[in-house]
């Protein structure tokens, strides 16, 4: 599997990698792209290709990281993707898990153990969303308005990047939770049920976990120490 | 999950077999580094060491000392044997047959939680119930009479078992299984 170049026939990359759909889309790009490069529909939609190319070689490969090169760029930028993938999770991948889990539940009559995904989904989601909130009204705006210079240096508290999660945790308990989830339904999931739905859900699940593993690389390796660096300066 | 150093100077034969591991060995934790040095600054230990004999030479004590979990590379014909620790893979022939060495020592070295059957125990059903009841674990350990230590290998074959990590996952299954009610923790 090859790097990603901005000659590249977008809809190539994106036959060849549907999982980047979701990152081209909250970017306003929509399917129907003809033979067009990557050049010419960032190009067509106002976005620098450049940065468009690092974030889908990124998401693509786990093992690609150009921190460098990502930390060149300007903080709103990162914190624009951000806030888009942000939006993009309560938008459409948190309703699209939803709508495949409300019909499993109601699809599986008299198990109950349905019930209780649904019910660990919602306390996934309000996890979530309390998060996203945070990056909303107060660690954004912090970062945007530090790197405006609007901010007097010391003059706040500096806000921390992510309060849920505790110091001796290695991983985002979003994560987690979703990883249990997914883990719960394959190894433990018992009754009746729908084959299909629950392949819906568990690769609904699986795709929301890799986003946010890919949001947190460039949170925690990029915009944190960008942020780390401007109040040390 | 093994987590795997691979101790190699080379830049590219480190990324090679790295790529290697997690393509064919996955899930595994596959950490690189130049020099032993840079490994032993890990807090953790790792299950296997891959290296080469120049830097098996070079380290030639801290490789012997951990000889059962160290894995030699060498590019000579496979000698047949490799049983024996420390274990040697020739990266000589076809990509199946390195891929193929290197499942052998795989499939000895995981550990009897892994192979083994993913019920609970009673005790680790009791633990479980008191870590979803928000219980910690000096809690646990006076309640039950046990040392910590214990709660916490209980902890983690509970986990390695169930593939679950956080307490509301756990929670879930209790609740899945009937080791608690919904009136009594409500998810």
């Amino acid at each position: 599997m090859a790097l990603l170049t901005s000659d590249t026939p977008l809809s190539s990359a994106l036959e060849q990698h549907p999982s980047l759909i979701p990152l081209v889309n909250r970017f306003g790009i929509r399917l129907g792209l003809g033979d067009r490069t990557l050049a010419a529909v960032c190009d067509e939609h106002r976005l620098d290709p450049e940065f468009m190319l690092l974030l889908m070689n990124t998401y693509l490969f786990d093992e690609y990281f150009p921190e460098q090169r990502l930390k060149s760029f300007h903080v709103s930028r990162i914190v624009d993707y951000l806030s888009k993938t942000n939006a993009y999770y309560l938008h459409y991948q948190l309703p699209n898990i939803e709508r495949h889990l409300a019909r499993l539940i109601a699809g599986g009559g008299e198990n109950s153990q349905l019930a209780l995904l649904g019910r660990f989904f919602e306390r996934f989601k309000e996890s979530l969303i309390a998060a996203i909130d945070y990056d909303a009204e107060v660690w954004f705006p912090y970062c945007a308005a530090l790197s405006a210079g609007t901010v007097p240096q010391g003059s706040v508290p500096r806000p921390c990047p992510a309060p849920q999660t505790a110091a001796d945790e290695e991983e985002d308990p979003t994560v987690g939770l979703l990883r249990d989830l997914r883990s719960i339904m394959v190894r433990h999931l018992s009754g009746e049920y729908d084959d299909n739905l629950a392949y819906a859900v568990i690769f609904a699940i699986g795709s929301i976990e890799r986003d946010i593993r890919q949001h947190n690389r460039i949170r925690d390796r990029i915009l944190t120490p960008l942020i780390d660096a401007l109040c040390c300066a | 999950m093994l987590r795997v150093a691979v101790v190699l100077s080379d830049l590219l034969q480190r990324a090679g077999l790295a790529a290697l591991l997690e393509r064919y060995f996955a899930p595994v934790e596959v950490e690189c580094f130049a020099a032993v040095d840079d490994a032993l600054r890990e807090e953790r230990a790792f299950d296997l060491y891959f290296t080469d004999s120049a830097a098996f030479v070079t380290e030639v004590d801290f490789f012997l000392t951990h000889r059962a979990r160290c894995v030699i590379l060498a590019p000579q014909e496979s000698g047949g044997g490799g049983c024996e620790a420390p274990y040697v893979v020739s990266t000589r022939g076809t990509l199946e047959e390195v891929v193929e060495q290197i499942g052998r020592l795989w499939r000895d070295d995981r550990s009897e939680d892994e192979k083994s059957s993913t019920d609970l125990s009673g005790r680790e059903v009791e633990v479980l119930r008191l870590v979803v009841s928000g219980a910690i674990n000096k809690e646990i350990a006076d309640r039950l009479h046990i040392s910590l230590n214990t709660v916490l290998t209980h902890r983690k074959n509970i986990t390695a078992k169930l593939g679950i990590k956080t307490v509301p996952g756990l929670t879930l299954y209790a609740l899945m299984h009937g080791y608690i009610s919904a009136d009594d923790m409500p998810l």
